[in-house]
Order: structure tokens, then sequence, then C-alpha cells
């Protein structure tokens, strides 16, 4: 059993490094060191032993939790506490392995990834240590108040690293562009916690559980809060119809897309529905708007994915349509099936965009269609790319296809239309997949980065690549925790299958049946045809892309164009209907600094001020009449109000 | 009688007078600044040590000595601590007279704590004209044309609100025939509504009594001499004038309208909606005519109107509040905590760079950001706690006066003060724009000394702790506003 | 007639506002410190009326006037070493010149 000490200290270590980082270390080592990636990396380490030391003190413990007691914050004047307190149950269990698990291997890859750059370890480092602390944090509170405070720092912390490179204007705007968006999300969230707050008078997670269960809390209270609640899920997992700025954030540095903008950040989403599943579950509403949301989600992004040429981009909206899978996972499944998908989803992703960083770091672009043949050059980072691939397509007997699996056989018992959906985007995902692989691993090599410097591709150093296989092995062997309902057992949920053992669930998946249907093999199939198309199109040509662009034309602009959405928000809500209002201002905010956020506020107090501001003449004696006027003043409302 | 719970306050006289002979005897005048230092490390030292449950009256009930008394000593020793480490290079400007300057500011120190603890209208007069005397001469202290107007407006208009004020007192002395604030209650709970509105004499001195409090605490319409003060006078005395002053004239109004007026409820009622209507205007004013300042002292001396407007929001809440009722008090005195840290620290930094570019304005501080990084970051850490951010003290202080204003039904004068921090925000943060991203006049750096550096030091930490783990300080604040009235 | 205590009251507050009226409209800045002295001694009128009326036993409101004596010989002399300061800057005392700092 984990000391409850070490519990706070798992939260407490990457804040330790962002101090030592930010703070002491930085005036006595230049910026480009290496030592701030090393205090990183080990704090962080050892946050991650402790995590999985963690992990298995839960799956021991009795009610799979393990009580931390609480810190007073402060008092109310009407006698409302506010506790400092920390949750330690399976759900939060699983998300600190996986928050300090990748970004550990994050870190690791990064000291070779970010190597030379400009602007140094140090602040990419810092801001690092300071995310993982706040997503520990957010995983980690008891009470909502917190939960939104590292809800935001998360949010912060992403809009610093998506404007890394901050004097790329794509990278500037793409931070501005995230985090307006999500915000719009926020104030739903914030909305709700307010909501339960009056009607409760607790910020207190288990309490609210506990009031909705007992049923005090219900009806239409209830439901708003969960849509709330769901609406900052929402912006924060990128879910439509706030999927926007998730792709355009892959101006960040790679490590950190890997990190914050497909394993850990963006499913803080999945995790919040999570975590206030009760206030779902007791509204059905609430409940089938989250299906719908993330089913419809789950499809739509995945098309997009057909069409980008950016491997980042193909990785972005893949991560979007697997969040809209996760959040139908939770909507028919329970907790167990979405967050097994986001536990599994995190490690092959992660690896997924580790491998694309790999890539660009050898040949100095993002475009696949200026690579190809890297197959050669850069074996380990294809093998482990492959594999992250063939464990996203849900190949038998990868991670994927377990987390995948079993989503899919809940939304066939729920909802039937958005089964449909998710079988049609296994077929998609398995297609975009393995389109990305072909074109940037097979054929020939197209030359890279136009500036001519990558003529020669080659592997990557140790660094990059331990944490590749490490995660590799990970996207293997993930899904295997369920294979026998190890997992639904630990998250105190009741599996679809009865128990079989470990090789008798491993090989019979196949010979399972859902409703008569062997869902499994079934699905396995679609996404090995969905491989088998990319092949027919990409390697042996026998249909060429431009064929089936002249057949699918129109759609294929839409597609490309990602359904004009850009365009519908800058050009109709942002440019037409906000203009004069708060989009100004936001816009101001950015070209013109601070000074323009209120331009566009508050003219009128300005003028005002300076209007006012002379009634101070700086003659006493005016001042003095003030006095004389101002008592005279009171003494008549006194006299006439009193 | 207790000679020894008067101790800080023989403490900070006898040093005071101490350090008026020394001066004439050393030749090293920075010894001065030692042992007005240590005075007070003393006074305060005492102060804590006698921090208790019990509270006693000393000089026939004139003085209090209670928790409420004693948490402002402390500050009032912390705040002047604070701004004589932080003169520590300033003081160069007038070299000859350090020893009067070090004596007149433990002298108004003193001032401040008898006003802290004072319990009856005589005293509390002796002890406001004993601050305000040695505030004026500090006020002047340079000499130059700014600084001896700044005095003479300062000296002027704080008489007039002194005849006022006291007139006030012979009112309300005049309808009750008590000086001391306990028997002035007793004897108003013996009047009937009826008796008092028929002659309006007690009423009339509680308003003369509220503007004249209202002068000392910079509410509108008493405000005028705010900016023009501010400015003229020597940095670190404007630093302890819009803290330790203002802190001073809380406490005694918390003083007089709790324990004299605070039953019965028309009464106290009464007095609550009159400082409801100042916080309202306070807020507008002090943060509108802000925004077009370009001298950061003027500015900042807007700041502290508004500021007093936020107070007063808590004033109003304690007027409204059931009369038993004590945590408006112990909201008052967490916020005054904070912004005595909060303003201390931007008046340090303000000294500190001001002092080496020989400017005020705020255009003059742009590219501070590279210029002097401790300086402006500290000053950045205090603006954000004076719009009240967090994690910075300020949010939390505003966070408690507002929640007990809403609990009193005062919902409407929250939303004017919340949308009144928005306002504030621009102007706060202008400030902060010019110094990181404006063009530096020059690339030289702005360098400071140990003593600046300390104080700010101890302001930034105190503004974090204050914000981050507010329990503690709230917890004095709360032991300190069950007050001793009688 | 027999004088009561509203005769020493109306004088009180007549002197207090001729007091104020002086202190808002005088140029010269020693006759202000003037109309402020009127202004305070005035308030003692009413103290020591107000004493002798309602607590003939006590000498609260003596004892008030003569503190506020003393204080207002203290604020004098402060007024006048400041009025003199200006004086050397400025060689004029005229309240009305002295404006520098507004707005």
């Amino acid at each position: 059993m984990i000391p409850y000490q070490l519990v706070w200290l798992i939260m407490l270590l990457p804040l330790f490094s962002f101090i030592v980082n930010g703070l002491i270390v930085r005036p006595f080592i230049k910026p480009k060191s290496r030592v701030y990636g090393y205090i990183t990396v080990g704090a962080i380490g050892v946050s991650a032993v402790l995590s999985i030391w963690a992990l298995f003190s839960v799956m021991s413990a009795s009610h799979h939790e393990i009580p931390v007691p609480d810190v007073t914050w402060m008092v109310l004047e009407n006698g409302v506490t506010i506790h400092l307190g920390l949750i330690l149950d399976s759900l939060t269990a699983v998300m600190l392995v996986v928050v300090t698990v990748v970004s550990l291997m994050v870190q690791i890859y990064s000291l070779g990834y970010m190597h030379g750059d400009e602007a140094g370890y140090y602040r990419y480092y810092t801001w690092m240590s300071l995310f993982t602390f706040s997503m520990l944090g957010l995983v980690l509170s008891d009470n909502l108040l917190f939960t939104f405070v590292f809800w935001e720092m998360v949010g912060l912390c992403s809009y610093l690293l998506i404007g890394f490179w901050f004097h790329r204007k794509s990278a500037a705007d793409a931070a501005k562009k995230a985090f307006i968006v999500t915000r719009i999300g926020d104030f739903g969230f914030l909305a709700a916690i307010l909501i339960l707050f009056f009607n409760t008078g607790t910020f207190d997670i288990a309490a609210l559980h506990g009031l909705v269960i007992a049923g005090t809390l219900g009806g239409t209270v209830l439901m708003w809060a969960a849509i709330g609640i769901f609406a900052g899920a929402v912006g924060k997992s990128a879910q439509f119809p706030l999927h926007v700025w998730l792709p355009d954030a892959m101006e960040g540095p790679t490590p950190v897309s890997a990190l914050i903008h497909a394993a850990t950040m963006v499913a803080a989403g999945v995790f919040l529905v999570a975590r206030m599943f009760p206030l779902f579950e007791y509204s059905t509403a609430a409940l089938t708007t989250v299906a719908i949301i993330g089913g419809f989600t789950a499809i739509f992004a995945a098309t997009m994915g057909l069409v980008m040429n950016d491997i980042k981009r193909v990785l972005a909206y893949s991560t979007v349509s697997q969040l809209g899978y996760m959040m139908l996972g939770l909507a028919t499944g329970g907790v167990a099936v979405g967050i097994f998908h986001l536990f599994t989803h995190a490690f092959f992703k992660a690896l997924l965009f580790l491998g694309s960083g790999s890539v660009s770091h050898s040949t100095g672009t993002f475009d696949m269609r200026l690579m190809g043949g890297l197959r050669k050059t850069m074996p380990w980072t294809y093998a482990t790319f492959l594999i992250g691939s063939l464990s996203l397509a849900g190949i038998w007997p990868l991670a994927g296809f377990w987390s995948k699996d079993e989503i899919l056989i809940s939304s066939l018992a729920n909802q039937p239309v958005l089964f449909w959906l998710a079988m049609i985007t296994v077929f998609l995902t398995a297609f975009y997949m393995f389109r990305a692989i072909f074109m940037t691993f097979h054929g020939e090599y197209r030359g890279g980065d136009e500036s001519g410097d990558y003529k020669h591709t080659h592997e990557s150093p140790l660094v990059m690549v331990g944490p590749l296989v490490l995660l590799a092995i990970l996207a293997v062997i993930a899904g295997w925790w369920n294979v026998a309902g190890g997992f639904n057992e630990v998250m105190g949920a009741h599996g679809h299958e009865e128990t079989r053992g470990f090789f008798g669930g491993l090989f019979g998946a196949f010979t399972h049946t859902v409703q008569g249907v062997p869902l499994p093999l079934i699905s396995l199939l679609v996404g090995l045809f969905g491989i088998f198309s990319a092949y027919t199109i990409y390697i042996k040509k026998w249909i060429t892309a431009e064929s089936l662009g002249r057949v699918f034309g129109p759609l294929y602009t839409l597609v490309s164009r990602k359904y004009f959405f850009d365009e519908l928000y800058e050009n109709i809500i942002v440019k037409l209907a906000l203009m004069k209002g708060l989009f100004t201002g936001f816009t101001l905010f950015d070209s013109k600094g601070i000074d323009g956020t209120v331009d566009g506020v508050s003219d009128v107090v300005i003028s005002g001020g300076q209007a006012i501001r002379h009634a101070q003449t700086g003659q006493l004696q005016l001042y003095g009449l003030f006095i004389g006027i101002g008592v005279v003043i009171i003494s008549l409302c006194v006299y006439f109000f009193g | 009688m207790n000679l020894e719970l008067f101790i800080p306050e023989i403490t900070l006289a006898v040093f005071a007078i101490l350090v008026i002979l020394l001066d004439l005897f050393v030749r090293d005048k920075s010894w001065l600044r030692l042992v007005s230092l240590s005075g007070l490390v003393i006074a305060g030292g005492v102060t804590v040590a006698m921090w208790g449950d019990d509270s006693t009256a000393i000089f026939n009930n004139m003085l209090a000595v209670d928790n409420f008394a004693l948490f402002f000593k402390l500050l009032f020793a912390g705040i002047a601590f604070l701004v004589i480490l932080a003169s520590t290079d300033y003081v160069a400007k007038f070299a000859r007279f350090q020893g009067e300057y070090y004596a007149l500011i433990l002298l108004s120190t003193l001032g401040m704590m008898l006003m802290a603890a004072t319990t009856d209208l005589i005293s509390l007069f002796v002890a406001l004209e004993l601050t305000s005397i040695s505030l004026y001469v500090l006020v002047g202290f340079l000499k130059d044309r700014k600084s001896t107007e700044a005095s003479l407006k300062y000296l002027l208009l704080g008489a007039i609100a002194s005849a006022v004020l006291l007139y006030g007192m012979a009112l309300v002395f005049g309808s009750t025939g008590q000086t001391q604030l306990g028997a002035i209650a007793q004897a108003i709970q013996s009047m009937s509504l009826e008796s008092v509105l028929d002659s309006p004499a007690l009423l009339m001195g509680i308003v003369l009594l509220i503007a004249g409090f209202g002068f000392k605490i910079a509410a509108v319409p008493f405000q005028m001499w705010v900016p023009d003060v501010y400015e003229g006078a020597p940095t670190p005395v404007t630093a302890y004038l819009s803290v330790a002053s203002k802190a001073a004239g809380f406490a005694i109004i918390l003083r007089v309208f709790f324990s004299a007026f605070g039953i019965p409820e028309w009464l106290s009622m009464n007095w609550g909606m009159i400082f409801a209507a100042l916080a309202v205007i306070s807020m507008i004013i002090g943060n509108v005519i802000a925004i077009p300042q370009t001298n950061i002292k003027r500015m900042l001396g807007y700041s502290s109107i508004a500021q007093a407007g936020y107070l007063m929001v808590g004033l109003a809440a304690i007027g409204f509040a059931p009369a038993i009722a004590t945590q408006g008090q112990s909201t008052i005195l967490f916020f005054l905590a904070s912004y005595a840290l909060t303003n201390l620290g931007a008046f340090i930094a303000v000294i500190a760079i001001s002092n080496k570019i020989n400017s005020d304005d705020i255009a003059d501080y742009a590219g501070m950001g590279k210029r002097a990084p401790v300086m402006a970051l500290a000053l950045t850490l205090c603006l954000i706690s004076l719009i009240g951010m967090p994690p910075a003290a300020g949010f939390m202080a505003k966070f408690y006066i507002f929640s007990t204003a809403v609990q009193n039904d005062l919902l409407w004068l929250v939303v004017i003060a919340v949308l009144n921090s928005v306002i504030s925000a621009y102007y706060y943060l202008r400030v902060v724009k010019v110094m990181w991203y404006g063009q530096p006049a020059s690339g030289e750096k702005v360098p400071s000394s140990g003593a600046p550096r300390l104080a700010l030091f101890l302001c930034c930490l105190g503004v974090l702790v204050l914000g981050i783990i507010p329990g503690l300080v709230m917890r004095l604040a709360e032991l300190a506003g069950k007050m001793f009235a009688f | 007639m027999t004088i009561g205590l509203e005769h020493y009251l109306v004088l009180s507050a007549v002197l207090f506002c001729i007091g104020l009226y002086g202190a808002l409209t005088k140029r010269n800045a020693v006759i202000i410190l003037m109309c402020i002295e009127l202004m305070l001694n005035s308030v003692n009128i009413s103290l020591v009326a107000f004493s002798s009326y309602i607590v003939p036993l006590l000498l609260t409101g003596q004892v008030f006037a003569i503190f506020v004596m003393v204080v207002a010989a203290a604020e004098v002399a402060v007024g006048l070493a400041i009025i003199l300061a200006i004086y050397r800057g400025l060689t004029d005392i005229d309240a009305s010149n002295i404006n520098l700092m507004k707005w």
C-alpha cells in the first residue's frame, strides 16, 4: 500500500522540477543546457515509479480506493470549507500511470528532439514540468474548484507550448486559436460548477456523486450541469463543433503534440466526463448528447484525416476521431469502456506522434509528399510506427483491438445507429493510417524539405528511438490487461464476456459473439480491408488517387477544406456576427497588446476619465469645497432617506 | 493600571527621541536607520508577545489592548519597517535631515498604533493629530516646489477635515453625554428611534465623523488631496501614506462604528448605506480617473482611492450585518493586510526604479522587463494583486470581502465592485505591458541595492503567501475581528 | 431672556461656518490657517457648552477643549513652517497660485 504522502509527491515532483528549472537553476546555467532536461526527466521518472506503485496499491485495495487525508485550504464565512484533497481511486490511478509514463517517454525523447533549438531546453522543460504538474493535479483533485483551476492551467501550458516558436506567426495564431476555442467550452464548465455549487453548496466530487445517486440532485438542474460539464469536455477534447483548434495546435514542437495534444490534455475532457459520470448516468438527455457528439466526431474527423498531406495533421484528426470514440464508449458502456480506450490510445498515439517527429527530424518536413522510402534508412522508426498504426487500426492482438472492441460492443447494444458510424470509422482509420505509412515509409525518397539540406536520411539517436521502442511495447501489451476482464474489474465494472482466463480470452476473441454477431471478427476484417484499400491505391496504384479525386471531386474539396469549418468560424461568425463585440477584443488583444482589449470595450470609460480628471484643478480650496459639499449631500440624504 | 501593556508605544516614543539625539552625535547616519529599525522590531516583537485571548483597557478606559489593536500595531510596525528599509537609497535626497525623517516615521507609527487602540473620542483626536502632523511634515520633506505644495495642501485640507471631525465628535458627545465608545453605545441603546429623529444631532454627528474619517481613508468626495499629495511627496512617504494612514483610518472607523454605533440595527443600517454609496462613487471615480494618468505615483494614488472603495464595501457589509457578526471585521483586516503588502511592494519597486531613472512617468518604465527584471517582475506581481487576480493576495482579499457583502444582501454593490475591478485591470496592465513589451529608452541596466530588494522580496513573499494559503492570516484576522468593545 | 444651551450651539455653528467659508475663499494661506483655527475654536465652544449643560458634574468637554487647543497650536506651528517653505520657493503665499500638480 502506498503511503499517502507519496501520492502528494507524485503531483509535487513535477512542480518541484518546474520551480527548480524556472527559478533556481536558470540564473546559473545557460538556457541551452541539458541539465534542465535531466532535472525534469528525473522528477517525472520518480513520479512515474510512484504512479505505478499507486496503481498496484489501488488494484489490491478494498473498493479500489485509497483514502488521502484532506488539507483545509480555506473556510468561507457561511461554514463552507474548501479542502485541498486528493482522490486516489482506480480512475485516477490509471490516469496517473498514463500521464507520468507518457510524459517520461516524451521528456526523454525531447532531449534528442529539442537538441540545438535556439529557444533552448530551459523554456521547454520549464513549461513541460508545469504542464505535467497541472495534469496530475487535474486527475488527482477531489473537488470541482481545483479541477477547474488545474483545467485552466493545462490550457495555459498548452497555449504556451503551442506557441513555443512564437516568432512564427502560424504558431502564435494557433496558440491563440486553441486558447480562445477551448475557452468557449470552459464557460460551460464554469457555469456547471456554479450551478452545482448553488444547488448543493459543495464542490466536493464524491459528495456530488452521493447526492446524485441519492436522487437529491436531479431533473433539469442535473441535466444542465451535466451538459455544462460536457461543454467543457467538448472544448478540451476537441469534439465537434469545437474541434477546429486541435489540428492547428500541431504548430507546437512534436513532443508537445504527443504529450499534450494526443495522450493527456485532450483526454482530460474524456476524463472529466468519466470523473463526473454519475451525473451523466442519471440524466439520459446528457448521456445521449455525449454519445451522439462522440460518435459523430469520430467519423467526421476520420474523413478529414483521409486527405491531409501533413503527417501530424493526419494524426491530429485521428486523435479527434479517437477521442470521439472514447466519448461514445463512455456514453454507451460506462467509465471502464471509455477509459480503457483512453489508456491504450495514449500509448500508441504518443508513439505515432513521436514517430512522426523522428521522421521530420530526419527529413526536415512534415509533408508526406516530400517523404517516402524511409523504411530502409529508419528501420526502428518504421517498425515502431507500424506497430502503432496496427494498434490504432485495431488489429489483433494489439492494444487498440481490445479497447475498440469494447466500444463497438457497447454501442451496438445501446446506440445501433452510432454503431454503424463507428464501424465505418474503423475502416477509415485503418485506411488513413496506412495511407500515411505508405506515403512516408514506402516507395522512393522524394527529397525532404525544400531547402535541400535533408538529402540523406538517417535513423534518429538512441534517446529518441528508446522511448519509441518502449511505447511500442506498451502499444502491443497494454490491451492485454482486459483480455480476461482485469481492467473492468479494477474500474468496478462488469465485463461483457465471461472470464475465460488470459489465453482463453486472447484467442477466443473471434469466436465471441454479440447478439449472434461475431463482432470482433467483423471489426478485424473491416480494419484489414481498410489497410488493403490503402495498399491498392498507394502501393499497387490499381486505383490512383487522382481518379478517385475525379470521381469524388466536390466531396474531396469539401473534406480537404475541413468542411469549411475554419471559414465558417472565421468569416461568418467571427467577422460578421461578433465583429463589433468580443472577438474584436480577442483579435486586438494580440495585435495591439493589452491596449487593444479595452479599446473595443471602454472608450467611454477612458474619455469619462479624461473629462472627470479636470475637476482636479490643483486648487486646494476647491478640494476643501468638495469636502463641504460632500458633507451637505450626505446629510441631506440621511435626512430624507434615513 | 498595568504599564506593561503600553510597552510598544513607549518603545517607539523612546526610539524616536533616541534617533533625534543620536543625530546630533553620530557622523555615519546609516546608524540612525539601524536604530529606528531595531526600535520597530522591538515594538513589533512585544506586540506579538502580547497577543492572546484576554483584552484589557488601560488609561481610564481610553485605550484598549485587544487582539484588534495588536493586529494593527503589528501591521503598522511592519509597514514602517519596510518603508524605512526601502528608503535606504532615497534618503540621500535629504541626507542632512535623516534623523528627523526616521523620527517622524516612528512618531506617526506611534500615532497610528494609538489610533488602533483608542476607545475614547478624546484620545482618538489626539492620536489622529499626532499621526497627521508628523505626516504633514514628512510630505514636505523634499523641500522642492512640488513637495512643499503637497505638504501645504495636505495640511490645510487635513486641518479642515479635522475640524469637521471634531465638530462631529462634539455633536456625538452632546447627544450622548459620553466620550468613551462603550458608554456612547449604552447611551444610544437607551434612545428610541423617534427621539433621535426629533433632534438629529446624533445623526449629523455621525455624518460629520464619516466625512472626517473619509478624508483619512480617501473616500470620494473627500479624496481630492490624494493624487496631488501622492505625486508631490517623497515616494517612500507616499507609500507609507497610502498604506499605513489608510489602514489606520479603517482601524478607527471599525472601532468607532462597531463599538459605538453598532447597535441598534436602524442606526447601523443607516451608516452602512452611507458607506455603500461612498464605496460606489469611490470605486468609479478612482478607477475611471486612474486610466488617463501618466505619472505612476498619481495613478497609484487614484488606485488607492478605488481600493478604499472596495474596503468600504466591507464596511457597508458590517453595517448591514447583524450586530454580533464579526466576519465583516476580519475580512477587512485581511484586505488591509494584503493591500498593505501589495501596495508597499508596488511602491518599493517604483522607488527603486524611479530613484535611478529620475522619472515617475509610466512611459519611462518602457522595457524595464529587460533593464530591471527583478523589479519589473515584482511590480507585475503587485499590480496583478491590485487587480485581484489569483494567485496573488488581492484575489483572496476581494473574494472574502465580496462574499461577506453578498451574504448581507449587497449583491448589487458587489456587481458594481466586480465591474470596477475589470475596469481597473486596464490601467494596471498598461504598466505591465509598457514594462515588458515597451521599447527601452536605453539598454542600460537599472541597478538596485540590497535593502530595497530585501523589502521588496518580503512584500512579494507576503503577497504570494496570503494569496495561496490565506487561511493562516485569515485565522489571525478572525481572532482580531472579535473586538473588545467596552 | 435667559441664555440656554441652544444659544451657545448656534454661536458655535455660525462661527464654524464663517471659519469654513473663510478657509474656502481667502487667498492668503496664513489667513486660511487662521480660519481653520476659528473652526476648531468654534467646536471648543460647543464642547464646553455641552459639558456644562449635559454633564455638569464632569469636566469632559473642558478637558477635550484643552486637548484641542494644544493640538491646534501644534498644527499651526507646522502650518506656518510649511507656508514659510512655500514662500521661499514662490515668494508668494496666494493659495490660488499653488497649483503645480493637478489632473
